[in-house]
C-alpha cells in the first residue's frame, strides 16, 4: 500500500499526460494512414491500427509492470541487462534477413527488433558505469570505457545494417558531454608528443562532442546552401548563394552568441568569450570553405552519391521519390489541414507516401492537422523533451542522471531526424517516430523507457548514493 | 558550475531544432505555396474541360464559323496488355513502322518538356497516363475504327471540338486556330499541350474571348493514377463555359460575291460602313478555304502548298500590301488644300506637263474639274503651294515645315499610322516626313521638287488598301472616321469601346463638297475615268486610281461610295497587274455596292464575265506613262 501511495505522489503526472495524448494522437493517424474500407474498426486486429491498439495496450501493461518492480533492481542488474542485449543482437545476426537488414528476432509474424531494446540495455549500463566514475578523476579509461559501452553495440547494428538505429547511438556521446566526461586525456597524449608543448586540458577535450555535431552539421548545410539559391524565408526577393551565404549566416549567428554569451558569463570571462566567439566563426568559415572546395575536387560518381544523400540532385520521381512526396504532403497541409481521414498525398489509397504509417508518420499528421497540428506536435515534444531533462537535473543519483538524459537524447534523436525527413531538414534514413510511428518495438521500447524513467523519478529519494 | 553550462547547451540544442522546424514549417505550410502545388500536382488530378470556343456570326445573323465534334484516339501504354502492331497499323492505315515511331514520338517528343533548373529536355513520359495516339480524326474516320478498339486494350476515343466554316470564304478575315507551342504554354497557364490557340486573323484577336472558361473536374488520383474519388465531393469543380458568340460587321454573303468576283485575279476588295466603320467585306486575292486549315493533321499537309503558291493566297493584302496610292491620294491632298486655304473651289492650274505628265483632257479650271480629270499638274501645284506656304524664310526650312504640316493632314486621314483595332497583322502604310527624308537626302537638301511625286501618290507616299478604304468611308461621313474593324458584338456586349471613338480630320466638314461633286462626275458624267461603275437608279461617287509597278502591268484602282447622300458602303479595289483604274477595279466596284444595297445584280453577264477572266498570268507591259 505504502509503495503505491508514494508512487502516485511521486509520479510527474504531467510527463505521463504528453506521453498518453502522444500515444492517442499516434494511433489516430495511424488508424487514418493505414484506414482499410473493408474492416473500418479501429480494433480490428487484422489491420495495423488494430495491431498498433494492441501494441499500445502491451507498451501500458508492461509499464505497469515496470511500476511494480523495485527501480533499483536496474542498477543492480545493469551489467547483465547489457550482456544479454548484446547477445541478442548477435544472434540477430544470424536470422534470416527482411528487406535486407538483419535486425529481426522472432517466430512467424510476431517479431522483435533487438537494437530498439539495446538503447534501454546501454542507456542503464552507461549509468551504473558513470555512476561509479568520480569526475575529477580526468583519465583516458573513463573516456575508452564509457565510449566502448556504447561503440559495442553499434558495431553490431552497423553489422545488420541498420544505419538509422546507428545514428541514433551517437545520442548517447551528448549524455557523456554533460556528464563532463572529457576527451582530453586522449588528445593531450597526442597534442603533448610535441616537443616543448605540455598542456593541462584544452577546452575542445571537453566539448569535443558538441563541437564535432555542430561542425558535420554546418559541412552538411554548407554543400546544400552552396549548390542552390536559396530564398530566404520572410524576405521573398533575397536570395543568397555559395559559401558566402554560409558564411553571413555564421557572422550573424556568432553575433547571437557573443550577445547571449556575454550576457550570462561573468566578467572577468568577457575576454575568453569573445577570442572563443572570434575562433569559432574563423574555424567555422574555413571549414565550410574546405567542405565547398573539397567537394568540388571530388570525382563526379562521389559528388552524385552525396548529392543524392543530401537531397542536391532534383529526381522527384526517382531518387528523391520519398522526400518529394512527403514534403508535399506535408505543405499541403497549410494553416489548419485538409481535415482527419482528408489527406489526399498521403493517403492510404493515394499511397503517393510510401511508409506513410511507419517512418513518415508526421505526413498524414501534417497533411490533416495542417500547421496547427504540426506546431502542436512540435511543442509536445519539446515540453517532453525538456521535461525529461529537467527530471533529469532533479535526480540525486548519477545513474538517474544519466540514464534520464538518455532518454531524452534518444527522443530527440528520433524526433529531430523523423521530422526532418519530413521536412526536408534530414536525410531520409528510415526511424521512426516516438510514440506515433506503426511497430511494436520501437513503440514497446520508448514507452518502458519512459516509464523506467518515471519509476525511477518517484524513488529518488529513496537511495542515496 | 561547467556541467551546469553544459545543460544549457543541450537544452539549447533542443530548444534551437524546434524553433528551426516551428519556422520551416510555417514556411513550408503556411507562406510557400509551392508544395501545396507540387501536392496537386501529385494527387489531386484536375481534369480539364475545354469548351468549343466561341461562334461567329456575320452581320445578317449567319453563321460563319461553327464547331464541329471530332475525335482522339487515346492511349495508355500500362493498359496496354498485347499489342498487334500490323493489325493496328491496317486499321490506321499506317505502316507497322509509322506505329512503331509514333510510339517512340510520344515518349521522346511529346512526352517531354523543359526542365527550367537544368535547361535540358526531361521525360515526364509515364505509362499510365493517357496520350492522344492519334489526333483530329474525323466522326467517319472514328466510326470505322471504334468497333475494333476491343482488340487493343489501352486505346480508346475521345471527344473533342475543332472548328467548321460553313462558307469556303473569309479566310483572310477569321484566321485560323492551331496546337499551341510550349512557348505559348509558358507564357499563358490556360494552355496545356494539345490545346487550340488562334493563330491569325479574328480567331487571334478575340482569342481571349473565343477560348471561353475551362471547366474543372478535380480528382484525387492514386500513386498509379487510379482515379479515386472525385475530389472534396465536387466542392471545386467548375463548369466549361464556351465562349461568347462574336458577331461580326462582315456581309458574309457580300464577301463570296467579292471572292467570286476576285478569283483568278490578285488584289483585294476592301467595304466599309462608312457610319460605323464595320469592315462589310474584305477580299484578298488569291484566298483559300478556310477548312483547309483544321486540325493539325490538315495544316500540316495544306500549309506548305499554300505558303509556297507564287501568288502568295496566305498574304493578307487588304491590309497589309502597301501600294503607293496612285490618283486616289489626290482626293486627300485637294482637301488639305481647300484646309490650308492655298486653293480655293475656283482655283484653276493649266495642265502644262512641265513637271510633272498627264493624259490629254480639259483645262482643269476648278477643284471640281481637277478631281474629275485626276489633273496631274494640278496635283502637282497643289501639293507645292501647301508644302511651300512660306512659313519660313529659307526654303529648305519651309519645306521641312510644310512637309510635316502635310504629314500631319494624311495623318488624321488614317494614313501612316496604324488602326488600333481588332485587325490582325495590320501594316501602317508610309507617309513621309520631314525626317524621313532627312535620313533619306540630307538635313536642308531638300525642298518640294525633290520630292515632288508625293503630290501624285506616287513615288514614298504608300497604303494599304484597308487606308484607301477608309479615305472614302471619310469623304462620305465629311471629314470623320470610326476605326475600321470586324467585330460588332461580343456576346450581349457591344464591341470595344474604342471603336466607338470618333476620329475627326483635320479638314473641315464644307471642303468636301466639292470633292464629292468631282467624284460624282467621275462616274456619272459623259467621258469620266470611272463610266464603268455608273448605275442607274444609284448615285456612285468614285475615283479611278492607276498605281505604277515597277513588276509588271499597272495595278488597277477604284475607290467609291454610295448613295452620295446617305452613303452606306465605301469601297476600294485593286486589281493587280490589270492596268487602268477604269478597266477592272470600276466594275468591279459597282457590282460589289449593287451586291449590298439590292441584294441583287441586274447585269448578270457583267458578273459572269468578271468572274471568268483571269488576270494572273498578264505579262508584263512596256514602261508607258498614264495616270487617270
Amino acid at each position: 500500500m505504502k509503495r503505491e501511495e508514494t508512487l502516485y505522489k511521486n509520479l510527474d503526472w504531467s510527463l505521463l499526460i504528453v506521453l498518453f495524448l502522444l500515444l492517442i494522437m499516434g494511433v489516430a493517424t495511424v488508424y487514418s494512414a493505414a484506414y482499410n474500407e473493408k474492416h473500418p474498426n479501429l480494433f480490428d486486429f487484422s489491420q495495423k491500427y488494430g495491431k498498433q491498439v494492441l501494441w499500445v495496450i502491451f507498451s501500458c501493461f508492461l509499464g505497469f509492470l515496470v511500476f511494480l518492480i523495485d527501480s533499483s533492481i536496474y542498477r543492480k542488474f545493469a551489467i547483465p541487462i547489457y550482456i544479454f542485449c548484446i547477445l541478442l543482437l548477435v544472434i540477430v545476426l544470424f536470422m534470416p534477413s527482411v528487406n535486407g537488414a538483419h535486425a529481426w528476432l522472432g517466430i512467424g509474424n510476431l517479431g522483435i527488433q533487438p537494437a530498439e531494446f539495446t538503447k534501454i540495455g546501454t542507456a542503464i549500463a552507461l549509468g551504473s558505469y558513470l555512476n561509479k566514475w568520480n569526475p575529477k578523476m580526468q583519465n583516458s579509461k573513463t573516456v575508452i570505457i564509457s565510449n566502448l559501452i556504447l561503440l559495442v553495440p553499434m558495431g553490431l547494428i552497423l553489422l545488420q545494417p541498420d544505419a538509422g538505429t546507428f545514428v541514433v547511438f551517437t545520442s548517447f556521446l551528448f549524455v557523456l558531454y554533460r556528464e563532463g566526461v572529457t576527451y582530453d586525456p586522449l588528445i593531450l597524449s597526442f597534442v603533448n608528443l610535441l616537443p616543448k608543448v605540455k598542456f593541462k586540458e584544452t577546452w575542445i577535450g571537453t566539448h569535443f562532442i558538441p563541437i564535432s555535431f555542430v561542425l558535420i552539421v554546418l559541412s552538411l548545410t554548407t554543400l546544400v546552401l552552396s549548390r542552390n539559391l536559396i530564398s530566404l524565408p520572410f524576405f521573398p526577393n533575397v536570395f543568397i548563394s555559395g559559401v558566402w551565404g554560409v558564411i553571413v549566416f555564421l557572422f550573424l549567428l556568432s553575433l547571437i552568441f557573443l550577445w547571449i554569451l556575454r550576457r550570462i558569463s561573468a566578467k572577468r570571462e568577457r575576454k575568453k568569450v569573445n577570442i572563443i566567439v572570434l575562433l569559432g566563426f574563423i574555424l567555422c568559415c574555413s571549414l565550410s570553405i574546405t567542405v565547398n572546395y573539397g567537394f568540388e575536387s571530388l570525382a563526379s560518381h562521389q559528388k552524385e552519391r552525396i548529392e543524392l544523400f543530401l537531397g542536391l540532385k532534383e529526381d522527384p520521381d526517382g531518387e528523391d521519390y520519398n522526400r518529394n512526396r512527403a514534403m508535399a504532403a506535408v505543405g499541403s497541409g497549410a494553416l489548419t489541414g485538409k481535415g482527419y481521414k482528408n489527406a489526399s498525398v498521403a493517403s492510404v489509397e493515394a499511397n503517393h507516401v510510401p511508409e506513410s504509417e511507419t517512418d513518415f508518420i508526421f505526413c498524414p499528421f501534417a497533411e490533416e492537422w495542417g500547421f496547427v497540428g504540426s506546431a502542436l506536435l512540435i511543442a509536445l515534444y519539446l515540453f517532453l523533451l525538456l521535461r525529461i531533462i529537467f527530471l533529469a537535473e532533479r535526480q540525486k543519483s548519477t545513474f538517474n542522471r544519466v540514464y534520464a538524459y538518455c532518454t531524452a537524447m534518444i527522443l530527440f534523436y528520433h524526433f529531430a531526424i523523423n521530422i526532418g525527413m519530413n521536412i526536408g531538414f534530414a536525410p531520409v534514413i528510415g526511424i521512426p517516430l516516438p510514440f506515433f510511428s506503426y511497430g511494436g518495438s520501437s513503440l514497446m521500447s520508448f514507452t518502458v523507457m519512459v516509464f523506467i524513467l518515471l519509476k525511477l523519478d518517484s524513488q529518488r529519494n529513496d537511495m542515496l548514493i | 558550475m561547467l556541467s551546469n553550462n553544459r545543460k544549457y547547451i543541450i537544452q539549447f540544442f533542443i530548444i534551437l531544432v524546434g524553433v528551426i522546424y516551428f519556422f520551416r514549417l510555417l514556411y513550408m505550410q503556411v507562406i510557400d505555396e509551392s508544395w501545396a502545388l507540387r501536392a496537386q500536382e501529385i494527387a489531386e488530378k484536375r481534369k480539364l474541360i475545354t469548351p468549343p470556343r466561341g461562334v461567329m456570326y456575320d452581320r445578317n445573323g449567319i453563321k460563319i464559323v461553327s464547331n464541329k465534334t471530332y475525335y482522339n484516339l487515346m492511349m495508355v501504354e500500362a493498359e496496354i496488355k498485347y499489342l498487334d502492331t500490323n493489325k493496328l497499323a491496317k486499321l490506321l492505315g499506317w505502316t507497322p513502322q509509322q506505329v512503331k515511331n509514333r510510339f517512340y514520338e510520344l515518349r521522346k517528343g511529346e512526352g517531354t518538356y523543359y526542365n527550367k533548373h537544368t535547361h535540358k529536355r526531361t521525360s515526364n513520359y509515364q505509362k499510365v497516363r493517357p496520350y492522344a495516339f492519334v489526333k483530329e480524326l474525323s466522326p467517319e474516320e472514328i466510326i470505322r475504327i471504334v468497333p475494333h478498339l476491343d482488340d487493343f486494350p489501352g486505346f480508346y476515343e475521345e471527344v473533342t471540338d475543332m472548328r467548321t466554316y460553313p462558307y469556303p470564304n473569309g479566310a483572310n478575315i477569321l484566321g485560323y486556330c492551331a496546337e499551341v507551342t510550349q512557348e505559348e504554354i509558358n507564357k499563358d497557364k490556360f494552355y496545356r499541350p494539345g490545346d487550340n490557340i488562334g493563330r491569325t486573323g479574328v480567331e487571334k484577336v478575340y482569342e481571349n474571348e473565343l477560348r471561353g472558361k475551362k471547366g474543372v473536374h478535380y480528382i484525387v488520383t492514386s500513386a498509379l493514377n487510379n482515379a479515386i474519388e472525385p475530389y472534396a465531393g465536387g466542392k471545386f469543380d467548375t463548369t466549361a463555359k464556351q465562349g461568347p458568340e462574336l458577331r461580326l460587321g462582315v456581309d458574309i454573303e457580300l464577301q463570296v460575291f467579292g471572292e467570286e468576283l476576285m478569283q483568278n485575279k490578285r488584289g483585294s476588295i476592301t467595304a466599309i460602313e462608312p457610319q460605323t466603320g464595320e469592315i462589310l467585306a474584305m477580299v484578298s486575292a488569291p484566298s483559300y478555304d478556310p477548312n483547309k486549315f483544321i486540325g493539325k493533321r490538315n495544316i500540316t499537309e495544306n500549309y506548305p502548298k499554300l505558303i509556297n503558291d507564287p501568288d502568295k493566297p496566305l498574304y493578307p493584302r487588304p491590309l497589309a500590301a502597301e501600294y503607293p496610292p496612285g490618283s486616289s491620294l489626290k482626293l486627300v491632298q485637294a482637301l488639305i488644300g481647300l484646309q490650308e486655304g492655298v486653293i480655293t473651289v475656283k482655283s484653276g492650274f493649266p495642265c502644262n506637263k512641265a513637271m510633272v505628265g498627264c493624259h490629254n483632257h480639259p483645262m482643269a479650271t476648278d477643284i471640281i474639274k481637277a478631281v474629275q480629270y485626276s489633273c496631274n499638274p494640278y496635283f502637282y501645284y497643289t501639293v507645292r503651294r501647301i508644302i511651300h506656304k512660306g512659313r519660313n524664310k529659307n526654303f529648305y526650312r519651309d519645306a521641312e515645315l510644310g512637309l510635316n504640316v502635310w504629314a500631319e493632314y494624311m495623318n488624321s486621314f488614317g494614313l501612316g499610322t496604324k488602326f488600333e483595332t481588332d485587325i490582325f497583322g495590320l501594316r501602317a502604310g508610309l507617309i513621309p516626313n520631314s525626317k524621313f527624308y532627312d535620313k533619306w537626302y540630307g538635313h536642308h537638301t531638300w525642298a518640294f521638287s525633290t520630292i515632288r511625286s508625293i503630290s501624285i501618290g506616287q513615288g514614298e507616299v504608300k497604303i494599304t488598301p484597308l487606308q484607301m478604304a477608309n479615305i472614302v468611308a471619310i469623304i462620305a461621313n465629311r471629314g470623320w472616321y470610326y476605326t475600321p474593324h470586324f467585330v460588332k458584338k461580343i456576346g450581349e456586349d457591344k464591341a470595344k469601346i474604342e471603336f466607338l471613338k470618333k476620329h475627326k480630320t483635320m479638314v473641315e466638314a464644307i471642303h468636301f463638297d466639292p470633292i464629292i461633286e468631282g467624284m460624282r462626275r467621275v462616274v456619272n458624267e459623259a467621258g469620266g475615268t470611272g463610266s464603268k461603275a455608273r448605275m442607274k437608279d444609284i448615285v456612285v461617287c468614285g475615283k479611278t486610281g492607276t498605281v505604277q509597278n515597277s513588276q509588271g502591268e499597272d495595278h488597277s484602282v477604284f475607290i467609291a461610295f454610295a448613295p452620295m447622300d446617305n452613303p452606306k458602303i465605301a469601297i476600294s479595289v485593286i486589281v493587280e497587274n490589270a492596268g487602268w483604274g477604269g478597266s477592272w477595279a470600276a466594275p468591279i466596284a459597282q457590282l460589289m455596292i449593287e451586291k449590298y444595297l439590292k441584294r441583287e445584280i441586274e447585269n448578270k453577264l457583267k458578273a459572269q464575265t468578271i468572274k471568268e477572266t483571269n488576270l494572273l498570268n498578264v505579262k508584263k507591259k512596256k514602261d508607258k506613262y498614264t495616270i487617270h
